[in-house]
Formats: C-alpha cells, sequence, structure tokens
C-alpha cells in the first residue's frame, strides 16, 4: 500500500471508516483531531471495547469476590460483623448523646452508612488500581477503563450483600419492607455511577501524584462527618446550604428516604441526585480519557 | 459523533477509487504511517502534589524528565500471510514496535491501523493470575484477548493437548514451574488462532522438545493465512521461521527485504563494527 492511498481516505476524520469487520481495532490520530469529537467518537469506541472486554471484567470481579471470601470459612460473615459491630459501637455512642432511641438511631445510621462504604471503599481502591495493575498494563492491551470499572463493581455487590443481609437482621429493629423500596436498585445505581466518576479522577490523579491517596483518606473522613449519616439532617437547619454544597448528600438523603422513613422521596431531590450523578461520570471520564494515554509513561 | 452513521454516508458517496481503498483496507491487517513513538521517562516516578507544590514555590523548572523517540517515522504495512522477523541491536526500537503493535503504547504521532486479532507473546504470563488455577487462567487470559468463556471452553482441550498440563488443571498457577508457565502462555496465545501474532525472544523458552513444538505451531499458523511478527537474536530460528526481514537501527526501520539478505546485512554490518 503506498502513503497516497492513504490521503484519499474518505473520513471526514480519522475515525472507523469501512463497515467494521468484527474485531476492527483502530487509532485515531493523536493529535490531528481536536478534544470534541474525539471525545465523543472515543465514547462510542469505548462502548464497543467494553463490550468486547466485559468477560474480563466478570472474571477479574468474580475471582476478587472469591479470593475475598473463599479464605476464611466466615468470609461472607465478617464482611457483615464488621458493619454491625460499627453500627452498633456508633448506637451506642451517638444514640445517647442525641437523646434517640437506639432502636431508631441504629436503622437511620445503617440506611446512610452502607451506602457511603461503597463510596468510601471504592474511592480508595480506584485511587491505586491503575498503580497496582501495572504489570498487566505494561505487558497486555486493556481498555484502562477496566480497573476503577472493576474496583466499583466489587464494591457494589458487597454492598448490596450487607445491605440485604443486614436488612434481615434489623427485622427486630422494626425494619419492615415498604413500596418506597422499590426505587433502591435505582439509587443504588445513580449512586454508583456517581462513585465511578470520583474513582475515575481520582485513579487519574494518583497516577500523576503519588501522595493523592492520603489526601483522599483525610479528605473522606472530613466529607464523611459533614453528610448527615451520624446525625440527622434536622442539624444543619438554618444553615441548610451548608447540605446543598454537599453532592453526597443528596444520595445520602435518598437512602434514607428510601430504606428508613418509607416514604417517596420528593421528585427534585431525585433529580437533583441524577443530575449530581451524571456531571460527576461525564467529569471523571473527561479527566480519565484525556490522561490514558500518558498513564503508561507514569507507571 | 457516530462512527457508523459517518461510515454509512462516506461509504455511499464513495467513489470508484476510495471503494478500492476500502478493499485493499480490510486486506491489510497492520499497517503504521509516520508512526513515532515519544518515551517520556520520568526521573521520579514517585512525582507527588508536595512536589509540585515545592517546585512551583521555588520555580524549579521542568528537568523531572527526559525524553527521547523510541520509534520516529515509522512506515510499514504487513500483509496477511506475512512471517517478519525483525533484527536490530540492543535499543534499536524492535520490543517498542511490537509492544505499539499490540496497543501497549499509544503512538505519539502518525496512524496505526491494527485489523483483527492481536495476541502478544511478548511477556510470558501477562495477565495470568497465580492465585487462579490454570484452567481459570485459560479463561481469564481468553477473556483478555478477546474471547468469552463459551468460546474458550471449547479451546480447552486444545491447550490442554499441547501443553500436557492436563493433570495440573485444577493448580493454582503460583505451583507451575517457568517451563509449564512459558508453555501455557504460548499455548493459549496460538489456540485462539488469532490474526496477529507477536512474538518476543520467547522461542528459545522451555526445553528443546517443546522449541521444535513451538516452531511447528507457529508454521501451522502461518498456513491460516495470518501474520506473525518475531524478535529475536537467534538468527537461525528467524531464517526458520521467516520470510521477511526488518531491520531497525535507533527507532527507525534501516532495511526491509527477504529475511536471509536482511540477516546477512545485518551481520555484514555488525562485524564490521566489531572490527
Amino acid at each position: 500500500m503506498s502513503a497516497g492511498d492513504f490521503t484519499d481516505d474518505p473520513s471526514p476524520m480519522n475515525t472507523r471508516t469501512t463497515a467494521a469487520p468484527p474485531h476492527t481495532e483502530f487509532f485515531p490520530t493523536v493529535e490531528t483531531t481536536n478534544w470534541f469529537p474525539r471525545l465523543m467518537g472515543g465514547m462510542a469506541d469505548d462502548l464497543l471495547e467494553l463490550r468486547r472486554f466485559w468477560p474480563v471484567v466478570t472474571n477479574m470481579v468474580a475471582q476478587e469476590l472469591r479470593v475475598r471470601y473463599q479464605r476464611s470459612v466466615l468470609g461472607f460473615f465478617w464482611t457483615l460483623l464488621n458493619p454491625i459491630l460499627m453500627m452498633g459501637t456508633l448506637t451506642l455512642v451517638f444514640s445517647q448523646l442525641f437523646g434517640e432511641s437506639p432502636k431508631q438511631y441504629a436503622f437511620r445510621l445503617f440506611s446512610g452508612l452502607v451506602p457511603w462504604g461503597l463510596m468510601a471503599t471504592s474511592l480508595g481502591e480506584c485511587s491505586m488500581c491503575i498503580i497496582a495493575n501495572e504489570g498487566l498494563i505494561r505487558k497486555i492491551y486493556l481498555p484502562k477503563l477496566i480497573f476503577p470499572l472493576t474496583r466499583v463493581l466489587i464494591n457494589l455487590v458487597t454492598t448490596i450483600l450487607s445491605l440485604g443481609a443486614l436488612f434481615v437482621l434489623f427485622v427486630p429493629l422494626d425494619a419492615r419492607f415498604t413500596l418506597p423500596m422499590l426505587l433502591l436498585p435505582v439509587v443504588l445505581g445513580m449512586f454508583t455511577m456517581f462513585s465511578l466518576g470520583l474513582g475515575l479522577i481520582v485513579a487519574t490523579l494518583n497516577t500523576f501524584y503519588r501522595d493523592c491517596g492520603h489526601l483522599v483518606g483525610v479528605f473522606l473522613q472530613a466529607w464523611y462527618f459533614a453528610t448527615p449519616i451520624l446525625y440527622p439532617a434536622s442539624r444543619f437547619e438554618g444553615v441548610s446550604w451548608m447540605l446543598w454544597v454537599n453532592p453526597a448528600y443528596p444520595f445520602i438523603q435518598l437512602f434514607q428516604d428510601v430504606i428508613y422513613s418509607g416514604t417517596w422521596p420528593s421528585l427534585s431531590l431525585f433529580m437533583v441526585a441524577a443530575g449530581i450523578a451524571t456531571v460527576s461520570l461525564g467529569v471523571g471520564y473527561a479527566a480519565f480519557k484525556c490522561n490514558e494515554d500518558k498513564l503508561i509513561f507514569r507507571l | 459523533m457516530q462512527p457508523s452513521s459517518a461510515t454509512k454516508t462516506s461509504s455511499f458517496f464513495a467513489s470508484k477509487k476510495s471503494r478500492r481503498i476500502d478493499s485493499s483496507e480490510n486486506t491489510v491487517p497492520v499497517e503504521l504511517r509516520d508512526v513515532s513513538l515519544r518515551f517520556v521517562s520520568y526521573h521520579d516516578k514517585q512525582y507527588s502534589l508536595k512536589r509540585a507544590a515545592m517546585d512551583l514555590v521555588l520555580r524549579r523548572g521542568e528537568t523531572m524528565s527526559t525524553d527521547f523517540w523510541a520509534l520516529k517515522d515509522v512506515n510499514l504495512s504487513l500483509a496477511k500471510g506475512d512471517r517478519v522477523g525483525i533484527v536490530g541491536h540492543n535499543g534499536a526500537g524492535k520490543s517498542t514496535l511490537l509492544r505499539l503493535m499490540a496497543r501497549i503504547y499509544p503512538p505519539s504521532s502518525g496512524t496505526l491501523k491494527i485489523r483483527g486479532n492481536v495476541a502478544p507473546l511478548i511477556e510470558m504470563g501477562a495477565g495470568f493470575n497465580p492465585e487462579l488455577s490454570g484452567l481459570d487462567n485459560i479463561m481469564l487470559n481468553g477473556a483478555m484477548l478477546g474471547f468469552n468463556r463459551r468460546i474458550m471452553a471449547t479451546k480447552v482441550d486444545g491447550i490442554f493437548e499441547f501443553t500436557g498440563l492436563r493433570e495440573f488443571a485444577d493448580l493454582p498457577l503460583k505451583y507451575y514451574s517457568s517451563g509449564m508457565y512459558t508453555r501455557l502462555a504460548f499455548a493459549i496465545a496460538t489456540e485462539i488462532d488469532p490474526d496477529i501474532l507477536l512474538v518476543d525472544e520467547s522461542l528459545g523458552a522451555g526445553d528443546a522438545a517443546f522449541a521444535e513444538k513451538a516452531k511447528a505451531r507457529i508454521q501451522g499458523l502461518l498456513g491460516r493465512a495470518n501474520v506473525v511478527v518475531v524478535v529475536s537474536h537467534d538468527m537461525s530460528a528467524l531464517k526458520q521461521l521467516c520470510d521477511r526481514g526488518i531491520w531497525m537501527e535507533k527507532g527507525r526501520i534501516l532495511d526491509d527485504g527477504p529475511m536471509a539478505e536482511i540477516i546477512d546485512r545485518y551481520l555484514e554490518h555488525t562485524a564490521s563494527i566489531v572490527a
């Protein structure tokens, strides 16, 4: 093939040109297109890639869970015992402090704390995921997106398991199934999107600046205390703007509405949460994609 | 921007000439045009926010990295059935070129088109998880090469037959010897019938009997009109396996031609340097 054939390329820009044969892989030139079409064209390609490499994701998630639960006979039991003990301690201390009934307090705490765990653990793991998989990234091609995605999915599965099991355990605490609980999968889905978006940002940052991981830990701790999980949102009366600048608040509020109060959340709250989740995922994706090609040189 | 819709319009209005290009495009599995790769190596991989802040405050310039062109203006197209051997001195960019074709490194500039499934045998055991059993690793490795469980299940028998590792199928990979490891990796990469097989120096791995089997297997792959690219310093193996030779020097392609000729010229050149 002579060089001239390339210039006759009929495509307006260097994206996929011909009707794609099954395993077409193609690189657009890095410098010739500006960021916006690259991002949009890249998104379609990414979806195709994710579909192709989906078995890797499921495989990695399954492995991780198996290793986590296989080692100890009490594997799953331990992942339950940990939040139960923590909730017990927190309930003992804070229900006294706030003068609430322990049953009520424990149940509200549970409805906020378990989802929070999904985000906190995901972010911590995402910050390390590129560095931890250095061996893989340097040896074989995989879409880098699957590493943060895998971490978040693993935590999603554990969260669903503990939500289910804990809920059964909490029946003696007057926990009962209510109709609004049907919204739980949707809320959980939005919160996962939100976490993934942040996870992508953290994964990118930490690969370039290795001390970000520590900062993330500290930041998460502060954020945790600024979010009404340990205490009711009514504590913010008069300074409610502090709630609305907290992007995690709508999600936690939704979880508490759906699990603890058993009421239908207001549509505006729902829309705000959906908006935040979309923005988070969008920004995270853009940040990750713009730096994806540079990651390997930083390992 | 949906590539599929762009495709439709462009092929609909495509002239006769561009259709011809389309058809020829589909038959060229590997194509590099003016591909360059700028390698940035950071002296401090542990660069941190703290350092960044201090550099900013102390107005230290960015002397943190050195860069060089690992590949410069490489033009190459490989046709179906090409068996290509790459020769060159250490640091000539042979392995880098292989890694680029395997998509491990993104090109810094230029266009790189790869059509088909790539099986990289660049580093042994890439994508293996030592905690998992041999069978699980076959599944995982297959997934990383783009094959789902169902397809891999049909290939497991062939892999075990070739490697003779069936009795160790349930043993975690960390208990495998390095020879077993290599055999398994090689068998997976070749059993999946890749369109493009990239091999880096690994032919010498394993015992003599296996090396023979491996060569026979690569030759078998060639019969099915696939592309094989081999990087090696073992000239006799290259002569046996490849028909097209590429000589690389300092990130550029110096010479391209029949394997035997390239080897002769390369050895001549090497001898002249030494003498």
